[in-house]
């Protein structure tokens, strides 16, 4: 979303001032969630007689949303507001990749040209907690590396041998 | 009063006996060290430990279910003040200051008076089940469709008045959410809406889903990019494991008004629990002489939704058990326990099972106790986890959410959901959007669909239909009220602005 922030106020042929960027493009965006909304659940059929089909509430509070994104966004046109905060990469990436990493490997996925196998619990729970240290400026090799191993036999432990949950552990069984 | 007394008797009678004692402590305390796991919140403790009980006769395993239910209630509440992540919708409230009285070291006072509220709103909701039980079934009969659906506008209200910066964002964030509540197979004619033709989403998006992503995921993020020093989550020395006197006596009202607050909105059936928190909130905040206080560590602001929340989740019994209808997701896990223990809900259980109605409602309340037993001692406990470094901390949280989220349902799509809800909540918080409201709005989004949607039905299409019954006409007059309260001063200080110019 933080593109939006960059193609900024003076883009069309007229001059205005987004006061209060966090509000504008915040509201924009809401717009634009509020129109994809629409546009999927197009399709549906809409009240028939005095009953509601599928369609009419999705629409409904869809269209309620674009106008209060509409609104959002003209205070922010309006009213002074603080920037918007600059988005961080580093943390963001390797947190969300070790979620995929754990959701992918946990039963295997079959997505385009990557296929992985099943890889089970212990696998898939020491490579998210692996990769998700990375995120931290703060790491230490030694330390991740042990903690890592005993993070694993925890969830090892809790899971499989006390709550007795149906995981596979490993690749092979 | 006799009825009474003998009700309870005939309860006690039945949970009191050593072995329904032992079950009971033994289940809350499991239920308590699986649900304080960051990530695995109230529904997911008590759906991994459901299958332990089924081996028990009928009323061990009932007892053992309220023991973990209770031991997982205030294990997610636990969550909620230490690393700010909400396990269930009811959380959510506590969090807001809950979180803050960690930071600035009272965590311990935080958890005792978290569980003194509701050991408290549990004795007395107790009671009043007891006194007030066959005769409230009848209110909950009063409620029609159109009721219930201004019913949730209200606790929609609740939210935005309870979210710290514009009212018209909050708004804008309960659409968002209802609209999210959208997604999946319709109720009524199972047509997929907005689904992209993604097989996982017509089901729809799991509230685990969204609450792990916009607060856990989220919270983690954002943590990262701070400094070491403003991230620590607790800044400072770790000040007394007990509330002092004072906080006691600013809690003390905070917890009696809760307590009612959440037995009246308890007894209503759908959602009532979760509004009775963020109710109890808003209603301590409107009140409170100093609500700048609030979203900074006010223990009034932990007191008043733990009490409600409790009082509720007894309240909520009568109408589980006499219209069939579970209030959130971890009462209807219950009702399906029940269910397999040969108790059906239904209007007949009062009467043809009273030693099991009263058994459980005793039991109720002696998982509530133990619940303070083992947890008063523990708080310190729970406490120290604190000092576990963030580098560490946060790598485990994101283990413990991924493998909770997984096991609900043993679907990898939905840890793939929480972590783009995480990406949202992250966007949201830069642009100043509280997901608080949003979450409100998506547990409550399916049951306000279908009352507006059966609402319209019967009144033939007329909307007015809402202004016109006089419970609903009511309930959406203190909507307005609450709504025009909250923005007036922003409007104001906004005028002001304008002036300035």
């Amino acid at each position: 979303m933080s593109e939006g922030a960059k193609s900024s106020a003076k883009g069309g042929g007229f001059r205005f001032k987004v006061r209060s960027p966090r509000d504008f493009y915040g509201g924009l965006a809401l717009i634009a969630l509020a129109i994809i909304a629409i546009w999927t659940s197009g399709d549906l059929p809409g009240m028939h007689g005095f009953a509601f089909g599928p369609g009419t509430a999705p629409r409904l509070f869809a269209g309620l949303l674009a106008v209060a994104g509409a609104l959002v966004a003209l205070t922010g046109l309006f009213m002074d507001g603080p920037p918007i905060e600059s988005y961080a990469i580093r943390g963001p990436a390797w947190v969300i990749l070790a979620i995929l990493c754990f959701a992918g490997m946990i039963r295997g996925i079959n997505f385009g040209p990557l296929t992985i196998p099943p890889l089970g619990l212990i696998p898939s729970t020491f490579a998210a907690f692996l990769v998700s240290i990375f995120g931290s400026t703060e790491m230490r090799w030694v330390e991740s590396l042990i903690a890592a191993v005993v993070m694993t036999a925890f969830c090892v432990a809790l899971f499989v041998y006390l709550l007795q949950l149906p995981f596979q552990l490993w690749p092979w069984v | 009063m006799s009825e009474l007394l003998a009700n309870l008797a005939l309860g006690f009678s039945v949970a009191a006996n050593p072995y329904n004692i032992g079950f009971c402590l033994l289940g809350a305390l499991v239920g308590t060290l699986v649900g304080v796991l960051p990530g695995i919140g109230t529904v997911a403790t008590v759906a991994m430990l459901l299958p332990i009980t089924f081996g028990l006769p009928p009323v061990g395993a009932l007892i053992m279910l309220a023991g973990i239910y209770y031991g997982a209630q205030y294990g997610g509440s636990t969550t909620s003040v230490l690393v700010n992540i909400p396990g269930e919708a009811t959380s959510v409230v506590t969090c807001l200051d809950g979180h803050q009285m960690a930071r600035q070291g009272r965590a311990g006072a935080a958890l005792s008076i978290a569980a003194i509220g509701s050991f408290f709103a549990g004795c007395v909701s107790t009671v009043l089940v007891a006194a007030l039980g066959v005769p409230l079934t009848s209110l909950a009969l009063l409620f029609g469709p159109a009721e219930y659906f201004s019913l949730m506008v209200l606790g929609l209200i609740f939210a935005v008045v309870l979210a710290k910066g514009s009212v018209l964002k909050a708004i804008a964030m309960i659409l968002t959410g209802l609209l999210l509540s959208m997604v999946g197979s319709d109720l009524e004619t199972g047509a997929g809406r907005m689904t992209f033709d993604i097989a996982e989403l017509s089901d729809g998006i799991g509230f685990t889903n969204v609450a792990m992503g916009v607060f856990g995921f989220a919270e983690i993020i954002r943590n990262l990019e701070m400094s070491q020093e403003s991230r620590d989550i607790v800044k400072g020395k770790i000040k007394g494991l007990m509330p002092t006197r004072q906080d006691l006596i600013d809690a003390s009202g905070a917890i009696a008004r809760g307590t009612i607050l959440g037995s009246l909105l308890g007894i209503l059936p759908g959602g009532g629990a979760v509004v009775a928190s963020f109710a109890a909130y808003t209603f301590e905040k409107r009140i409170s002489k100093t609500p700048e206080r609030f979203g900074r560590g006010a223990i009034e602001g932990v007191a008043a939704p733990e009490s409600a929340n409790n009082a509720a989740a007894q309240t909520s019994f009568i109408p589980l058990l006499t219209l069939g209808i579970p209030p959130n997701a971890v009462m209807a896990l219950m009702v399906g326990a029940m269910t397999i223990h040969g108790i059906v809900p239904g209007p007949q259980v009062m009467s043809k099972q009273p030693e099991l109605f009263w058994g459980m409602i005793a039991s109720m309340w002696l998982g509530n106790l133990m619940l303070v037993v083992i947890n008063l001692p523990l708080v310190g406990v729970w406490v120290s986890l604190l000092r576990v470094p963030y580098r560490l901390l946060y790598p485990s949280i994101i283990v413990f959410c991924c493998i909770g989220i997984y096991s609900i349902n043993n679907s990898p799509t939905d840890v793939v959901i929480a972590a783009v809800f995480g990406l949202f909540g992250y966007w949201l918080n830069k642009h100043d959007f509280e997901p608080a409201p949003l979450v409100l709005a998506f547990v409550l989004g399916p049951l306000m669909e279908e009352n507006l949607r059966r609402a319209m039905l019967i009144a033939r299409g007329d909307a007015t239909v809402f202004l016109t019954r006089p419970i609903s006409a009511g309930l959406i007059a203190v909507a307005v009220a609450l709504l025009v309260i909250a923005a007036l001063p922003m409007i104001r200080r906004r005028r002001e602005e304008v002036f300035v110019e």
